[in-house]
């Protein structure tokens, strides 16, 4: 790896880092101005003005707004995002209940995604202009053209029809409801624990969502990787290996399969942000009872303290992602070591 | 029986449903042991030639009849399987370009090592991997590699051009083939670096009796590496001949303007170039530019890129600026423009200094005309509105605008017509000609020429050197003339510097510079050049290797 | 003299991008379902069934009245006829992609030109910022927006244009950045050229083969993503049709009522296939990396 690497990796955490403050700032900004009162919101209307008064002192909402927003982020940093305004309960609390069903269907999905997306973009690549990659281009098509909503509720309908008595709701069987584990990730705990049921029972539950989620990226990756391939193809260095007699299915899986892997990966990063969305649709028609679902809730009942901290988490979940994304690339692509040190 | 013997070769590419003939009943032998050159500009099919030898062609290529006979067998009927065999062991090529020639992700002894380990597969006697290792090192060591576990540990990023093209012909030597194709060897290097790596070549050629088949389009380069010769034009074979007949006496029109279109190092055919008495346009005291890069939780990086340079241009004067690649001559150039400024010392335009006027020269100062005709067009706009924008804000009205853009194309000898043409409609030649007109457009008195002929073919380089030399002539232009080209700048400056790691290290008339270099990193630049006849090479001065490896960068460390 | 300058046959670029579209069947076909939709949408009241059942209408006879000769696509929960409301729903989308892209395309290819043009400051922050915008999920924000604000076409809109720009920024800013480092952007410098002149005369024509390949395949993205927005509840109001809501609607009743979901579901399929297909076939046909 080397110092170069370390550089490279140190300048995007302090990036990633502004990303989320600047973030923290346009959601705060949003949260206050826009809405109105956020301590009216939570009373209600039959609520009296001198209550209102005093929770919005409570809630700090009289000091001037650089320093609520100061406090905010201080706050934030420390994991308190203060006080849903609809249940009352710590906002904090209530997502980290519910984040590892969403972080185990996010995973589920992004392992999805690059195990099927990956090979066969290559696939394509190789077979180009075959029935093979014209199959491989319909299906990236309908990856990327149907809305995910759709093919979660194709799935269940499919389900209905033909898997009677697969799981379409839910993440484990009635019968295992009580589980709890230590990482919340079911799949995860079954193992652990040497409960195999529940992690069967999980996967068979994550299998349909997982698979609805990804479809999107499926279809993104493969394009990105058969266009990724495709453009090596031409280069000198094909034609060095190809006129030493290196076979074509080498310089293909072995030579261009990794340089071409580093355009989809850019791209995966980018476009976890709309995966984040679309696990909103998904999780709300299998009541997944993830994060996106309560999410959903939080904005429909205007619960600002929620909404906050949901749209400061769902950037984490973005900016992490990069992060690792980022690594894994660094890993691949031995210029973007060395661009530092040098 | 010939080593290979390619026969009334016809192929030609379709793309879009048009089909463009590329061959013309090209045929061609080399026998075991010879030392062959095929030579043509850019386009005239030399490389295609061996592509068809060596199955590389793309898939839009068809051979549409003719034969390839390798040893008396015709390659064209063989199988796949078949040809693929002989890739590696029988035949072997030295690409051209030493960047993109290898995977940017894959360390350098994993190319070897596959390299390799499949020749030995289809040979029929798999290795181990120890032994390879063994192999490996022992042909860096054959190329002059001095530190093989390095270069093989190394990403190809890691390595200088010199290095990469030294690995390149070990990937070609490494089954010590019948036959090796070298492609434009070193084409993109400096000359100092393509020089060592031509005699690298010539050598283990002659060492381990190689047969050599060398495309190029450079004679000077062919003079060093060949016997036999054949001239490609447009996809034909128009002559061929041994060397020394082919050289001094060309049967065909193509084959002499070919040779002519070179320019002389040395000798009565060499041309002085009037030296200017003007007063000094251009004058630059003690000028020296640092580049800074900020870093993270370091000190930054500084590099200096031109260090206390005192020059002065004169009115008229064709000042040659040569230098290798990093030596710092186009930062010298475009502070001369005030397109940077300097980090010490001051620039001064016809005695006044240039931060007076804001620092940025004047329109009506310098303009420049850039090296790669690619690139310094705008492929979305027409000649005519090109020419339009200095025009335009030199505050013309559009009657005027219109004339003076007519009277600049005929200026550079291209019709009228050409106003409405864009920039893919264009040779290279026509290109760097509009680039001309557009510099003459704001009615400069100096013109920059970045290299503006090193992109070109000779041919159409002379014609482009002949315009240049007119307008100066007619308008009274002053010339700085950025290049590596020495014997290019011995015909066409009337003064010459020598720049070396941001110093200029010799300065001159040409004619002494080249009898009497001073210093001997000029020595041995123009050692370097390759010549194309035997009194020329003569002529040329001496350089020991402790000398060379005292100031060339040295492509093998 | 003897030796030609170099010939080579030339194709105009327009006759070349035009050889490549012709070559590539798909792209005609996308085009002409683009272009069917458009018509459709355009002239929705003239080709419906039943134009007053795009209001409010309630005909209980015909609840979930199952596909035929009169109700194409059958009806809905209240005996609308949904081949009329997919119609009408393609005029909402439409709208929808119009009202976002006529915003977020200047917006986002002005702030990538200029980003890739200057360097130094002004780069550092366009650049900054858009990556920031870039790391909000646009539905989350979306929904956000939507919801805070009143949940309708024009919200919807703002919504997603406040985000949709980066993209632009994102494309334009790389492909700006290279042009502005050719040496004919110098060279139009030093021969006294303006600012305007060089990003509206010399760089923005270079942009443009992305930013149509983009903004047509943006076309598809938002149909998607405003059938998801309402899909939640948070697009059109009722009952104005939205291909969204209706699948939202028709969920309810699934699977025997099958017709409720697969012709909206289907109606936003063929909508953004056709659009991804014309942008691919421009992306083929223009060579470019989008």
């Amino acid at each position: 790896m080397g110092p170069g690497f370390a550089q490279f990796l140190l300048k995007r955490i302090v990036g990633f880092a502004g990303v989320l403050l600047v973030l923290a700032l346009m959601i705060f900004v949003l949260a206050r101005v826009v809405p109105g009162d956020p301590a009216r919101i939570a009373l209600g209307p039959t609520a009296s003005a001198e209550q209102v008064d005093q929770l919005r002192s409570e809630m700090g909402l009289d000091d001037p707004l650089p320093q609520q927003f100061v406090h905010f982020v201080a706050n934030a940093v420390q994991g308190d995002f203060g006080i849903s305004l609809i249940s009352g309960r710590p906002v904090a609390q209530e997502i980290a209940a519910i984040l590892p069903a969403t972080l185990e269907l996010v995973l589920a999905t992004l392992v999805i995604m690059l195990l099927v997306g990956l090979p066969l973009g290559v696939l394509a690549a190789r077979y180009r202009n075959t029935w093979a990659d014209t199959l491989l281009r319909i299906v990236s098509l309908l990856g990327v053209t149907m809305p995910s909503f759709l093919f979660a509720i194709l799935l269940q309908l499919f389900a209905a029809y033909f898997l009677v008595s697969w799981p379409i709701l839910g993440r484990l069987d009635n019968a295992l409801s009580g589980f709890d584990g230590p990482t919340g990730l079911h799949t995860l705990d079954g193992l652990l624990t040497g409960r195999i049921d529940v992690t069967l029972s999980a996967l068979q539950h994550l299998a349909f969502p997982a698979i609805a989620l990804a479809m999107s990226g499926i279809g993104q990756i493969m394009r990105i990787t058969r266009s990724a391939m495709i453009e090596h193809q031409r280069r000198d260095h094909v034609q060095t290996l190809r006129s030493f007699g290196v076979p074509g299915r080498v310089v293909t899986f072995r030579y261009l399969f990794k340089l071409s892997a580093i355009a989809p990966l850019t791209i995966m990063g980018l476009e976890f942000a709309s995966l984040i969305g679309n696990a909103f649709v998904v999780e709300l028609i299998f009541s997944w009872g993830g994060f996106a679902s309560a999410g959903l809730e939080a904005i429909l009942q205007k619960d600002l303290n929620a909404v906050m901290a949901v749209v400061l988490v769902s950037g984490c979940f973005f900016v992490v992602a990069n992060l690792l994304i980022d690594v894994l690339i660094g890993l691949i692509d031995p210029r973007l070591r060395m661009k530092e040190s040098r | 029986m010939a080593l290979l013997d390619i026969r009334n070769l016809n192929l030609s590419f379709t793309s879009y449903g048009r089909t463009q003939q590329a061959l013309r009943d090209v045929s061609l032998t080399i026998e075991e042991g010879q030392r062959v050159a095929l030579i043509g500009e850019t386009g005239s099919g030399k490389s295609v030639t061996s592509k068809a030898v060596l199955n590389t062609l793309p898939g839009n290529a068809r051979v549409d009849s003719g034969q390839i006979l390798w040893r008396g067998e015709d390659l064209l009927k063989k199988t796949t399987g078949q040809r693929e065999a002989l890739k590696g062991i029988e035949m072997s090529v030295v690409m051209q370009d030493p960047l993109s020639s290898f995977n940017p992700v894959f360390t350098i002894g994993r190319h070897l090592d596959d390299v390799l380990y499949w020749a030995d597969c289809r040979a029929g006697r798999p290795t181990g991997r120890k032994d390879r290792a063994g192999r490996i090192a022992e042909i860096l060591r054959k190329v002059q590699l001095a530190d093989p576990a390095r270069v093989v540990a190394a990403y190809p990023a890691e390595l200088s051009g010199g290095m990469r093209q030294r690995v390149l012909i070990a990937l070609a030597l490494m089954n010590r083939p019948a036959l090796l194709i070298s492609d434009e060897p070193g084409t993109a290097l400096d000359v100092t670096t393509q020089d060592e790596i031509l005699r690298l070549i010539n050598k283990l050629v002659i060492d381990e009796g190689l047969t050599h088949l060398m495309i190029t389009h450079n004679l000077g380069v062919v003079r060093a590496t060949a016997d036999d010769v054949y001239v490609m034009n447009k996809g034909e074979i128009v002559e061929s001949g041994p060397l020394r007949r082919l050289f001094e006496a060309p049967k065909t029109a193509y084959a002499r303007d070919l040779v002519d279109a070179i320019p002389p190092l040395y000798g009565p055919g060499v041309k002085d170039q009037k030296v200017s008495d003007g007063a000094p346009l251009v004058e630059l005291k003690a000028v020296t530019k640092t580049f800074r890069r900020k870093r993270l939780l370091r000190p930054d990086e500084a590099t200096q890129a031109v260090r206390g340079v005192d020059l002065n241009i004169a009115r008229g004067e064709i000042f040659g600026l040569a230098g290798e690649s990093g030596s710092g001559k186009t930062t010298l150039a475009r502070m001369v423009m005030g397109i940077m400024q300097p980090s010490e010392g001051r620039v001064f335009i016809d005695g006044r200094p240039l931060s007076d006027t804001g620092g940025r020269a004047d329109r009506r100062l310098a303009q420049i005309v850039y090296q790669n005709p690619g690139t310094s067009l705008n492929p979305k706009r027409t000649v005519g509105q090109t020419l339009d924008v200095p025009l335009r804000f030199a505050g013309l009205d559009p009657k005027d605008r219109q004339r003076r853009t007519d009277e600049l194309l005929e200026r550079v000898d291209l019709p009228r017509s050409f106003v409405a043409r864009f920039p893919h409609e264009l040779s290279g030649g026509q290109k760097q000609r509009v680039a001309i007109a557009r510099a003459l457009a704001a009615d400069p008195r100096l013109i920059v020429l970045d290299e503006p002929t090193s992109a070109l073919d000779v041919s159409v380089q002379k014609r482009v050197i002949a315009l240049l030399e007119e307008l100066r002539y007619e308008l009274g232009l002053t010339y700085l003339f950025i290049s590596h080209d020495l014997s290019l700048m011995r015909n066409f400056c009337s003064r010459i510097s020598v720049m070396f790691k941001g110093e200029m290290v010799e300065q001159g008339r040409p004619s002494e510079v080249f009898a009497n270099p001073a210093h001997p990193y000029t020595r041995a630049l123009i050692a370097a050049i390759p010549v194309v006849t035997d009194a020329e090479e003569a002529m040329k001065p001496k350089v020991t290797p402790e000398e060379k490896q005292r100031f060339l960068v040295s492509s093998a460390a | 003299m003897a030796l030609i300058e170099e010939q080579t046959e030339i194709l105009s670029a327009r006759r070349m991008a035009w050889l490549r579209f012709r070559a590539n069947p798909v792209a005609v076909i996308g085009a002409l379902m683009v272009i069917s939709v458009i018509v459709m949408a355009i002239f929705a009241p003239v080709i419906a069934r039943f134009p007053d059942h795009v209001g409010a209408v309630i005909d209980f006879r015909n609840k979930h009245h199952a596909p035929d000769a009169t109700y194409w696509f059958g009806a809905d929960k209240v005996g609308r006829d949904i081949f009329t409301r997919v119609i009408f729903g393609f005029r909402v989308s439409l709208l929808l992609v119009v009202g976002v892209l006529i915003v977020a395309v200047p917006v986002g290819g002005a702030l990538g030109l200029v980003a890739g043009y200057f360097s130094g400051r002004i780069e550092a922050l366009i650049t900054g910022f858009t990556n920031v915008m870039l790391a909000i999920p646009p539905l989350v924000m979306a929904l956000a927006v939507g919801n805070v604000l009143n949940p309708n076409l024009v919200t919807a809109m703002f919504a997603i244009t406040l985000l949709w720009w980066t993209w632009h920024a994102r494309l334009v800013y790389r492909v700006s950045k290279s042009v502005a480092a050719e040496d004919y952007i110098e060279a139009a410098r030093l021969a006294g050229a303006s600012h305007w002149h060089i990003l509206t005369r010399e760089i923005l024509p270079n942009c443009i083969s992305v930013i149509s390949v983009k903004t047509t395949l943006d076309a598809a993205f938002i149909i998607l993503f405003g059938a998801t927005l309402s899909f939640l509840g948070l697009g059109v109001r009722p009952p104005t049709p939205d291909l969204g809501t209706m699948v939202a609607d028709g969920r309810q009743f699934l699977p025997e009522m099958w017709w409720g979901v697969l012709f909206p579901g289907l109606a936003i399929f063929y909508a953004t296939l056709g659009f991804n297909l014309l942008g691919d076939g421009l992306r083929d046909m223009f060579d470019v990396e989008v």
